[in-house]
């Protein structure tokens, strides 16, 4: 899927005022990798979404799925999309929409059911299968819009915002299946502002502020290796506590001292001097660039 | 064409689970008996009572319902955001409104047939029957309702339900006056004559559906007698439809070109 310096301004209202609500967003994503698409709140997160799924027109760019322009029926034969409000038709049951869907994605008819009652359990919502929607909750809600997006079998998932609504349970849940879909060769495409699911699952990501794209690539790379900073855990020896290097901070922990140590803080030579005062090493912990980091950082400069 | 038919499936049951058209059916069924049991009280002729009011109150309950449908149906997956869901399936935006269109079609259909039915089986209580006249003027409301439902689906496919519902009662009352308009026209001259000339060729002739009373060949068209033609049925019919057609496909396009934000 590609996304080829995609813009889009609304007008809204009688004086037709200009909202530029995506500026220049363009990425690529390859075969077979989890693609995370972070940005704060308003973002254009949603905007690209639709132009990549041929709701919305671009104002300017160009959106490709397959290689092929959007929206054709060839690239939307070979796509699942979950889009950020999960509304169905609410006078049907789970069974009869993705009996629908399935219809609409020219499933045959016996593999229809087949399918959909494997996706039901695949979300776990075995217990509600005949229910009309309008009595789901939320959360219920977000499963069957993850198994209606599965039901054609789509080689590229793209989920808006697919952990929303859901409990920590179901969070690690939809993190799972995400990895089981990429295991199955699928290429997965998701917005989320949630980091730690990020991090968890992402193999590349594209961070998009006001609009406009601000990073995109493997997150190992776009994290600065370089150590941040270390942390040190001492509970007093008889002595007391080493002196402190040069920048370095320390502050009550659960049990003992937490000492903060800046960048280039020579920390064999402090753990040395503590062992030497008779203090006890609790633990000691690297602070690497975290992604929160860099997104704080974008921005920052955003 | 099988995604079609699973859109206009879909229409059909979201409709048959809607409370509001039961109601709506349960209360044109309930004014049209209570209308007749008046009648029968009041005249003779209770016969031709229970045909004219029958086919007045299928007509005005067919056109009501035909409105309600056609601005809700496809205003609603625009306003519950499921089109987000079906659009980005693989279909066309065209094959939606298509199916869309059949759906209500086929509701309608059962609607009028319920009222069509409870008709029947008045006429049959009275020892009289249920003639071709009668089916001849069942299928006119029909092609009667098809029409309107493609107005009213065009008008919301960019606008309010409000205003798609007003525009389209608009249109169904100037449609059923577009012969006393052209005469009107006629009558007149200048600028006016042009606008209305124009008018009534914009908006459908409905006075058609509804010939009872009107002059057709040489003879006055009533439901009490052979009413209409087999060729004056076959031309409405395709007039109807053809019509309505047209108005969907002008829904198409412009559904074609919408952004759903
Ligand atoms: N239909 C619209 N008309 C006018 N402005 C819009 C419209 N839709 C979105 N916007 C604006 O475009 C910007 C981007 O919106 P978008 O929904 O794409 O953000 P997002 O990144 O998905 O945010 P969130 O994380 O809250 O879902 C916002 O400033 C929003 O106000
Ligand atoms: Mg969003």
């Amino acid at each position: 899927m590609r996304a080829d310096a995609l813009a889009k301004t609304f007008r809204l209202g009688f004086f037709r005022k200009r909202v530029e609500a995506v500026r220049d967003v363009g990425f690529d994503v390859n075969r077979g990798e989890v693609f995370g698409f972070l940005g704060p709140n308003g973002a254009g997160k949603t905007t690209t979404l639709k132009m990549l799924m041929g709701l919305v027109f671009p104002t300017r760019g160009r959106a490709e799925v397959f290689g092929l322009p959007v929206p054709s029926l060839a690239a939307k034969r070979r796509l699942g999309y979950l889009p950020e409000t999960p509304y169905f038709y609410d006078y049907l049951s789970p069974e009869e929409f993705l009996d629908l869907v399935g219809a609409l994605s020219d499933v045959p008819p016996v593999e229809r059911r087949k399918r959909r009652d494997r996706l039901i359990s695949r979300v776990g919502l075995d217990h509600a299968r005949g229910r009309p929607l309008r009595k789901f909750s939320k959360g219920m809600l977000q499963r069957v819009g993850i198994a209606q997006a599965l039901m054609g079998e789509p080689e590229l998932v793209v989920f808006d915002e697919p952990m929303t609504g859901l409990d920590p349970v179901g969070r690690k849940e939809i993190r799972d299946l995400i990895l089981e879909l990429r295991a199955e060769g699928r290429t997965v495409f998701y917005s989320t502002h949630i980091l730690t699911d990020v991090e968890l699952t992402c193999d590349r990501v594209a961070m998009v502020f006001a609009g406009t794209i601000r990073s995109v690539g493997p997150l190992g790379e776009l994290l600065s290796a370089r150590l941040l900073s270390t942390e040190v855990c001492l509970r007093p020896g008889a002595q007391g506590l080493p002196p402190l290097p040069a920048g370095a901070s320390q502050h009550r922990a659960v049990e003992g001292v937490a000492v903060n140590l800046p960048e280039g803080t020579d920390v064999d030579a402090f753990l040395s001097a503590a062992l030497a005062v008779g203090a006890h090493v609790l633990s000691v912990s690297s602070h690497k660039e975290s992604l929160e980091d860099l997104f704080i950082r974008e921005a920052a400069q955003a | 064409m099988r995604r079609v038919l699973a859109i206009a499936r879909n229409t059909f049951r979201e409709a048959v689970r809607n409370k509001i058209l039961y109601s709506l059916l349960f209360f044109a069924v309930l004014l049209i008996l209570s209308a007749l049991a008046l009648g029968s009280l009041s005249l003779h002729e209770d016969v031709r009572m229970t045909r004219d009011v029958g086919l007045f109150g299928i007509d005005a309950f067919g056109v009501l319902i035909a409105i309600f449908v056609g601005v809700n149906l496809l205003y609603k997956e625009l306003d519950l955001k499921t089109v987000y869901t079906i659009l980005p399936k693989p279909l066309h935006r065209w094959e939606f409104v298509l199916g869309k269109w059949l759906g209500m079609l086929m509701t309608l259909a059962v609607q009028l047939a319920v009222m069509g039915l409870v008709l029947g089986l008045t006429l049959v209580a009275q020892d009289a029957s249920f003639d071709l006249a009668m089916a001849k003027a069942l299928w006119l409301l029909y092609l009667n309702v098809i029409v309107v439902t493609s107005i009213a689906v065009f008008f919301s496919a960019f606008s309010s339900p409000f205003l798609s519902g007003f525009f389209a009662l608009g249109c169904f009352i100037v449609g059923r006056a577009v012969p006393d308009l052209r005469a009107l026209g006629k009558a007149s001259g200048g600028v006016a004559r042009i606008l209305f000339e124009a008018g009534c060729t914009v908006v459908p002739n409905l006075h058609l559906f509804y010939p009872s009373g009107a002059i057709v060949g040489a003879q006055v068209a009533s439901i009490h007698r052979d009413f209409v033609g087999a060729d004056y049925m076959i031309w409405t019919t395709l007039y109807g439809l053809g019509y309505s057609l047209v108005v969907l496909i002008l829904a198409m396009l412009i559904f074609r070109k919408r952004d759903f934000v």
